[in-house]
């Protein structure tokens, strides 16, 4: 079996030094806690996740989920599972404390999130989706229904899911032909349709379980605009939450799939009989309003699937080329042809680098994503809460797509690193690969997100957000390219932050003439921003690295231009290798990575439009 | 009933210890700490016993300030309120048995669940020591504690096999790792935690000079094991454990 193995010393960096989680104590929201408490709780999440989550997930995959007599059946080793996750607090850790959450920041949220998602992630669907179901009911639901199901969902009493997809409706949700017909005299609809790929839509673990179902009531209008959201219980229940009945929901089948397997994938049938009660949420028309308000929140949990399966193949990756022994070194000159380990090999020493180096940005992107929601949700200066929004807008589409390609790029590339033994399943890679891919297709797929990135987010408030992204870059880059040291990366860093300028400039010009042309290029444009945003995040955090390497070097007097001392020190002290090596992360990232940044730009300066002009 | 239980702040058992240069001590920068892994199951064992019976527990540590995390930590689980003697210094056996010794004297438990070792120096003395401190029976390695009518029923490991003692409390018992399984410190416990009694105390307010008795002259670090090696067969091996590693 796979060892559980995460980066927590990169983890911590991240969010102590990096982006100084501590700092949110201030925010009014957060008062009360301390570095202690968010320690221990990290400690009981990451004890949880090798002891419990970790060692069923081979299994559950293994096993899978089945439909039996209109009934999900998860894997065996759930029920246990699920009732500890539950008993421990872990089921809405970043959700408001006065209904069952337990209230701690976002940012701590994903590091939390990044530890269970390594070690089990088709588990951690349950809870993933019943708490964005739960966070909607909270936002925008009426007194009521936050009374019936705020707690009990965000407990893990009751599970919730989200039932927008159907046959016809994938990306286009406009499309959809669920219906709602209201009910003379009654507070409810009467809800008919069919969804499918309903992810968590049935089992047996709890008693109830609440669909939040985007339908179209009877009269609105087509499209997306006639849209609207219900509250559709499995089970009907009384105003004291007792179940008291089937609510006319069918599940009719489940997926057979690539991965995720011990996530059940379901086809529902709403309304068979014509007794399908649903609760309106909100007003009428505003469904997919309401859901994207909610679905943002979940495509930063779909980038952190990338950040953690990929990071979790990069480490097994790492440990076997430690272990195995294939091949002479080829600076061997001995004759003998004594086999080293394969991490001596500069084509794996490559593979495991550029694991490393993703690995670390996306990290950095989506705890920084997290970060700046903390402040969009809770910090009182207005100026400061609406910028945090601004860049969390901007960024989510990267977020999401970008983490969640390049998490499934480092699957490939750990798989790579152990040949053949990465191709069977004992490592656990190929389940990893499995398990990753649907990031890139779910919660709008990463084309529908570099549409939003280009067509929405660069053109939100007249382009302001870009142009706060592009300044406080060259804040951070104008005097770093003075730096004796630094000098170099930071120029490199801006002129990807030109190029992505350029692109943009080239598309308002070209697009005006040929709207087709700027989405030809949607996907590599949100690639290219990517990149370098990638860049930026490892060249700060490489800043700081270096700044308290200085700090060390001070402390045991050593030199900074002294590089045997510097060696000797590296070599008995964890710290200094850890910042040393984020040095070399964020060098290899900026001159290996980053100049693809420039070759997209060039394709896109071609105007070459044989993909839309060819006749397939 | 009143029990009084220990945790001690050890380095990550996990990670790799290096040795200072001039074999002074451990390397500390960058080290990860944590609660001893015996004294979680000691700790576990307290609340059991304080669900099953009643009363208090309380958890006392010795060491920095820091250790104030895994104090949080063990009233996160159940604890009820904490003790902690605050020093910097490495102390020996004799020294915490000390210092513990005069927490007795004043907190007066009904009995005192320890863990048997501590992970960083593996010196399984802390209790025994105690125990002749306090002139108290002790009953050391518990996989199994019963306690009824002031007496403790005790199951312990010992070599080659388990044996039953059977102590009158107050007294002192060391926790070996089948005794149960440490529960987890849930979220909603862990926010409770902050909000329990934690006393902060130093060796000097309880008049106990820590002075080492043990002369610690240097830190080596154990040599490299070398490979495995792989045998042809079951006899191959026999004969190797006869004839080279003479252990049958
Ligand atoms: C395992 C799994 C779990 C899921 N869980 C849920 C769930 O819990 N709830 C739920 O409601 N749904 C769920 N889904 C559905 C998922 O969200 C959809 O599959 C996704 O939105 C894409 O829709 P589609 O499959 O119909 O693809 P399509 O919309 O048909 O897209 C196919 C391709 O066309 C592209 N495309 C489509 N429209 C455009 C456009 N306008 N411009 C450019 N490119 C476009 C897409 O990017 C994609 O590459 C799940 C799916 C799977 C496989």
């Amino acid at each position: 079996m796979s060892e559980y193995l995460i980066d927590r010393r990169d983890m911590d960096f991240t969010l102590f030094d990096y982006l100084g989680l501590e700092d949110l104590l201030e925010l009014p929201r957060y008062q009360g806690y301390d570095r202690e408490t968010f320690e221990i709780v990290m400690a009981q999440a990451q004890r949880f996740a090798a002891e419990k989550l970790a060692p069923t997930n081979e299994e559950a995959d293994h096993q899978g989920c089945r439909l039996e007599d209109g009934k999900v059946y998860l894997p065996d080793s759930y029920g246990d599972l699920y009732k500890e996750f539950c008993e421990i607090g872990l089921f809405a850790p970043v959700h408001s404390p006065e209904h069952g959450g337990m209230g701690l920041p976002q940012a701590l949220g994903m590091a939390l999130a990044e530890m269970m998602l390594t070690a089990h992630p088709s588990f951690m669907f349950l809870p993933g989706l019943t708490v964005s179901a739960a966070h909607l009911i909270e936002a925008f639901g009426t007194d009521r229904d936050i009374e019936l199901y705020l707690e009990r969902m965000y407990t893990g009493q009751w599970t919730g899911t989200m039932c927008l997809t159907e046959p016809q409706a994938g990306s286009a949700l406009g499309e959809l032909t669920t219906t709602a017909k209201e009910v003379e005299g009654e507070d409810y609809y009467q809800i008919a349709g069919n969804k499918i790929f309903i992810s968590a839509g049935d089992h047996q673990l709890t008693e109830n379980i609440i669909h939040l179902v985007l339908a179209r009531a009877e009269g609105d209008a087509e499209g997306i605009r006639g849209v609207s959201l219900f509250i559709v219980p499995k089970n009907r229940v009384d105003a004291d939450g007792k179940v008291t009945g089937p609510n006319d929901v069918t599940i009719t089948g489940i997926e057979e799939k690539m991965g995720i397997h011990a996530s059940p994938t379901c086809a529902i049938s709403f309304g068979d009989n014509g007794e399908c009660q649903g609760w309106l949420v909100g007003e009428r028309g505003r469904g997919i309003n309401y859901m994207f308000q909610m679905m943002n929140e979940a495509r930063l949990v779909t980038g952190l699937q990338g950040v953690a399966i990929g990071n979790s193949a990069y480490q097994a990756a790492l440990a076997y080329a430690q272990e195995r022994k294939q091949g002479p070194k080829v600076t061997d000159r001995s004759g003998e042809q004594t086999s080293v380990a394969i991490i001596e090999h500069p084509d794996v020493r490559r593979n495991l680098m550029t694991m490393k180096a993703y690995g670390e940005a996306i990290r950095a992107m989506l705890y920084n994503s997290a970060y700046l929601s903390d402040h969009a949700l809770h910090n009182e200066d207005e100026a400061a809460k609406t910028k945090a929004q601004d860049m969390l807008d901007l960024l989510t589409p990267i977020c999401k797509a970008f983490a969640s390609d390049v998490g499934f790029k480092m699957t490939e590339l750990a798989m790579q690193v152990l040949g053949g033994y990465g191709y069977i399943k004992e490592y656990g890679i190929e389940q990893q690969m499995r398990d990753v891919k649907i990031a890139s297709i779910y919660e709008g797929t990463n084309g529908i997100q570099a549409l939003d990135l280009l067509g929405r987010k660069m053109r939100q408030k007249g382009g302001a957000l870009f142009m706060t992204w592009m300044q406080d870059t060259n804040e951070f880059l104008i005097p770093l390219a003075e730096d004796e040291f630094f000098g170099d990366m930071a120029k490199e860093v801006d002129k990807g932050k030109n190029v992505l300028g350029e692109a943009a400039f080239l598309f308002q010009s070209t697009g005006k003439k040929d709207p087709e042309y700027p989405l030809l290029h949607a996907t590599p444009f949100l690639r290219m921003f990517g990149l370098v945003e990638s860049a930026r995040l490892l060249l700060e955090q490489a800043a700081l690295a270096r700044t308290k390497l200085q700090a060390i070097w001070e402390e045991h007097g050593v030199e900074s231009d002294d590089q045997e001392a510097r060696d000797e020190l590296s070599e008995r002290n964890d710290e200094v290798l850890y910042y040393e090596n984020k040095i070399k992360t964020a060098s290899f990232f900026i001159y290996q990575l980053l100049p693809e940044a420039r070759a997209m730009l060039k394709s896109i300066q071609s105007e070459d439009r044989s993909a839309l002009d060819i006749k397939f | 009933m009143k029990i009084l239980t220990t945790v001690k702040r050890v380095t990550d058992p996990d990670m790799k210890v290096r040795i200072q240069p001039d074999q002074s001590g451990i390397v500390t920068e960058g080290v990860e700490y944590k609660m001893n892994s015996f004294d979680e199951y000691g700790v576990e064992e307290a609340i059991t016993l304080k669900e099953a019976h009643g009363g208090e527990v309380v958890v006392v540590s010795i060491g920095p300030g820091a250790a104030t995390k895994e104090l949080r930590t063990a009233m996160a689980m159940g604890a009820d309120r904490a003790i902690l003697v605050e020093t910097d210094a490495d102390l020996d056996s004799d020294a915490v048995a000390r210092v513990l010794a005069e927490v007795v004297g004043r907190e007066e438990p009904d009995v005192i669940i320890m863990g048997k070792q501590a992970v960083d120096s593996d010196r399984s003395q802390t209790p025994q020591i105690l125990g002749s401190y306090l002139n108290w029976p002790q009953a050391t390695f518990a996989y199994k504690v019963e306690i009824e009518d002031g007496w403790a029923v005790v199951g312990r490991e010992v070599d080659g096999g388990t044996a039953t003692k059977r102590i009158k409390l107050p007294g002192i018992i060391s926790a070996d790792l089948r005794l149960n399984e440490p529960r987890y410190a849930s979220l909603p416990g862990i926010m409770k935690a902050k909000r329990k009694p934690l006393e902060t105390l130093t060796p000097d307010d309880l008049g106990v000079d820590i002075a080492p008795k043990v002369k610690v002259l240097n830190y080596e670090a154990p040599e490299e094991r070398g490979a495995g090696e792989m045998v042809d067969d079951v006899d191959d091996l026999i004969n190797r454990l006869k004839d080279e590693a003479r252990v049958i």
